[in-house]
């Protein structure tokens, strides 16, 4: 365990420090299978028709979803990446702007488009000005509004890692596929397709995940699925043992795609980006050129144009909600939650990650690798443990660590830090598995401490990457609802509780202002990172 | 490591204050943020807020226990206060002006009904005929002349599981549960949205009637969701029913001081603010909801519904917490989502 040149106690200190780190952020997972595990549970659940139901809805959504990002995702990245079309370039960035509107917002300006009486009748009106235009307009069930709300604002995942899959394929292989005679259909099929497989399957994962664990759109939409059925449990049968293990198995099941992608992640990192050659783009021409440009523009225009410019719309029509809407203190206390909780969990991965380079522990390294399922479980349900948790203690130790960490700024960085810590934990990772070990052992021999070895050696490296992790979970903050709507101290407002407030009081049209700020700031996120989402093109 | 220090002191800071009271609600309303400023304006007590949902909150309050800087809980229906009582959430409050205020079947000794709200039916007068709905009760709702006819929200909407606790309560649970079923055959679409979505159902000519809380329907009217709302709601005509027996269903928005509140002297003295006449009609102006005292008329859209309707003053409230699980129960049931 121990390693050279280096004192024994600080190694240990460090693995302890670590373990502890690991042991804090696997709380919620604990906490759900204590409580599952205490109940008096009647097996005939699984034959009870609502189960069947809404495990048949969840399923349903989540087939739908999944094959519409899969068009929505690859067929676009497949586009930019091998073919010049009018706005190939615009295409290119904007579509990943989806990344920008949270699911329950999509959801929001689609039921009120489409709602009788609503901004599509308004529009049908002007245009036509007719009686009946409530007869034009599509009556979309629950479950499709649910579907397509989904889609539009997860197929981002996939749009971006099957790029990154395509860009990253060999342009040899690729040519032999023509000097094969093969058709760019077959080469699509045959070559293209099959080699970026790891990719699209990260990002299918990654979406599969956000809609299990998905509660606002669904429910605002009135499905019954497995994430509404854990609320009903709890919030009408007042049955919190139930609901914590319908969790615990929707998190059994949602864990499964945890695995694929990790289990995919490391696969692809032997797909290296062995790019030889430069690749030349096709020109499309003709139908085939208007086609390419048609589908991006839908897609762009749907996912982002339409949410916002129905928000746009509702600032407009009434900019009264401005009156009393606290600008600068909601912007305040959303940049402090970024700043103070990327700051945190940056750190913590970084050592954690550097630990478990330096200690080479196997037993530690798997055991980090556990703590990132806090991404898996949806936020309502960390929350709880957290509750749950810390009054638990609180009773055994007899010290009040509940007024610590339930209602106060730091237990609301504890939230985020079990919800979204993989994406510190996986960033760092990534960047320090490109550090070769030969620079560490070289660095050793040159008499540098581990110290020394990180902050002249790994900072310097990794340092060009922290700032678009700081980005991503920035833009996961922003958006988040759950874990801070119930978390939160007194009197303290984000965006999205704002949002949220007024969409419950069914003043939909006031939720336009917060929504326009959250989508506005996560904009400008991803605007400035857009050197890192495409860093490939280097 | 000092600007730490500073830092841990600013934060904890922020949650100390001598005259206060702190409130979790379920109320989500601008006009009641207004209201409680109003409130510190008088007596000086700031009035702390988290929003959020109902269980939730409670659960967050429960586990909190004895450090549990809460005052009160508002929640807005009566079963869940009923539910929150149940749990041990409130403390028992004995306040001469708030029984002399509130109607003995919109409290308890635990929470007291601020505002109300009624349950009714909408229907659109180009395709039904009032005649036709005389003298209706929810109880008819399952005739076969409405096959096809009712737009509703869904089963898990706390509102309907009241409505139907309260059928259990009068009628018990056999027949709610075959009433329940037959209602359900009349539903014109699959229920979707939430009361206005209804409301909007019935000014298309989808549906022919609607069930919802009024207060949606005032607000549709108001002109605050634009235009074409308000021309919508125009199609639309209130109807109250059981007005030949115990009268139309009502719910009410309640509060309570909680168990552990550090400041119960406090959160009386704004209870009783709520129910003061400039409270309570500032309150029902701006959410369109049935005050709870009597001195006050409800807001002048509400009465164009028709002002003196016949509430129901028989059953308990109380009741509805008592029998909501076993509703939404009967209501998947008859198959209602």
């Amino acid at each position: 365990m121990t390693k050279i040149n280096q004192p024994f106690y600080s190694t240990n200190l460090s693995f302890y420090i670590i373990l502890c780190i690991s042991i804090i952020s696997i709380i919620p997972l604990f906490t759900i299978i204590i409580n599952s595990s205490i109940i008096d549970f009647d097996f005939t659940l699984f034959k009870n028709s609502q189960f069947l139901e809404y495990t048949k809805n969840s399923l349903i959504i989540l087939f739908f979803v999944l094959f519409l990002t899969f068009i929505f995702g690859v067929i676009p990245a497949y586009l930019v990446t091998f073919y010049n079309f009018v706005g190939v370039k615009f295409f290119k960035y904007s579509l990943i702007l989806s990344f920008a509107i949270p699911p329950y917002i999509f959801g929001y300006s689609l039921s009120a488009f489409f709602e009788n009486f609503g901004s599509g009748y308004t529009l049908i009106n002007l245009i036509w000005d007719t009686n009946n235009a409530n007869s034009y307009l599509p009556n979309f069930s629950p479950i499709v509004n649910s579907v397509l709300s989904l889609s539009f604002t997860l197929y981002g995942y996939v749009y971006l890692l099957s790029r990154t899959s395509f860009v990253g394929q060999s342009v040899n292989l690729l040519d032999l596929g023509k000097s094969l005679g093969f058709s760019s259909y077959q080469r699509f099929f045959k070559i293209i397709l099959p080699c970026a497989r790891p990719g699209i399957f990260i990002g299918l994962s990654l979406v599969a995940m956000e809609t299990l664990s998905d509660f606002g759109t669904v429910s605002y939409f009135g499905v019954s699925t497995f994430t509404t059925e854990i609320y009903n449990s709890w919030f009408i049968f007042d049955d919190l043992n139930t609901s914590n293990f319908l969790s615990l198995l929707l998190l059994i099941f949602v864990l499964f795609f945890f695995i694929v992608e990790n289990y995919l992640r490391k696969d692809s990192r032997f797909h290296s980006l062995k790019n030889e050659g430069k690749r030349k783009k096709q020109a499309l021409k003709g139908t085939k050129n208007f086609l390419a440009t048609a589908f991006c523009l839908c897609l762009f225009v749907f996912s982002f144009v339409f949410p916002f410019s129905q928000m746009l719309y509702w600032s407009i029509k009434f900019p009264e909600y401005l009156a009393n809407f606290e600008i600068l203190k909601l912007n305040l206390n959303t940049f402090l939650l970024i700043f103070f909780t990327s700051f945190f969990l940056i750190s913590v991965a970084i050592f954690t990650n550097f630990g478990n380079r330096v200690l080479k522990n196997r037993f530690l390294s798997v055991f980090s690798s556990l703590s990132i399922s806090g991404y898996a479980i949806p936020g309502i349900i960390i929350s709880v443990s957290i509750i749950s948790f810390f009054s638990l203690v609180s009773s055994f130790i007899n010290f009040d660590l509940k007024t610590i960490f339930i209602g106060s700024f730091y237990g609301l960085i504890l939230g985020y830090f079990f919800r979204f810590y993989s994406i510190a934990y996986n960033g760092i990772k990534s960047n320090f598995l490109k550090i070769n070990y030969s620079l560490d052992e070289s660095s050793y021999l040159m008499g540098f401490d581990k110290f020394k070895t990180f902050s002249t050696v790994h900072w310097p490296i990794l340092n060009k990457n922290i700032f678009f992790i700081f980005i991503l979970i920035a833009i996961e903050i922003i958006k988040e609802l759950p874990i801070t709507l119930i978390l939160r101290p007194f009197n303290f407002e984000t965006f999205s509780t704002r949002a949220y407030n007024f969409a419950t009081q069914d003043l939909i049209e006031a939720t336009a202002i917060p929504s326009m700020f959250l989508i506005f700031w996560a904009s400008i996120f991803i605007l400035i990172s857009f050197k890192y989402f495409f860093q490939d093109n280097k | 490591m000092n600007f730490f220090v500073y830092l841990i002191v600013f934060f904890f800071s922020l949650h100390i204050n001598a005259d206060e009271i702190n409130l979790y609600t379920t109320r989500h309303y601008d006009s009641d943020i207004k209201l409680y400023k109003e409130f510190t304006k008088q007596t000086g007590i700031n009035v702390n807020i988290i929003s959020g949902k109902a269980k939730p909150l409670e659960k967050r309050i429960l586990e909190e226990g004895k450090s549990c800087k809460g005052d009160l809980f508002f929640l807005a229906d009566a079963g869940r206060l009923y539910s929150s009582q149940k749990n041990g959430v409130f403390k028992k409050v004995s306040s001469k002006v708030l029984e002399k205020k509130i109607p003995a079947q919109f409290r308890s000794d635990y929470w007291f009904g601020i505002t109300k709200r009624a349950r009714i039916i909408f229907y659109n007068p180009k395709k039904i005929s009032s005649e036709d709905l005389v003298n209706l009760s929810y109880e008819d709702l399952t005739d076969k002349r409405f096959n096809k006819y009712i737009a509703i929200r869904q089963s898990n909407n706390v509102y309907n599981q009241s409505l139907i606790a309260s059928l259990i309560e009068n009628h018990g649970l056999e027949y709610t549960r075959s009433w329940t079923k037959k209602f359900v055959t009349n539903f014109s679409r699959k229920p979707k949205g939430n009361d206005r979505a209804q409301i909007l159902s019935v000014a298309s000519g989808e549906s022919k009637l609607a069930i919802a809380n009024t207060y949606y329907y005032g607000l549709m009217l108001s002109g605050k969701k634009g235009k074409e709302q308000k021309e919508a709601a125009k199609k639309v005509r209130p109807f109250f029913p059981n007005q030949q027996n115990r009268g139309t269903h009502m719910n009410i928005s309640g509060i309570g001081v909680l168990k552990h509140s550090p400041n119960p002297d406090n959160a009386i003295k704004f209870i009783e603010f709520l129910l003061t006449h400039a409270a309570q009609e500032h309150m029902v102006n701006n959410t369109f909801e049935y005050p709870m005292i009597e001195s006050v008329d409800p807001p002048s859209l509400i009465t164009k519904m028709g002002g003196s309707f016949k509430q129901d003053n028989i059953t308990n409230v109380s009741s509805y917490g008592k029998w909501q699980t076993d509703a939404f129960k009967i209501m998947q049931e008859a198959g209602w989502n």
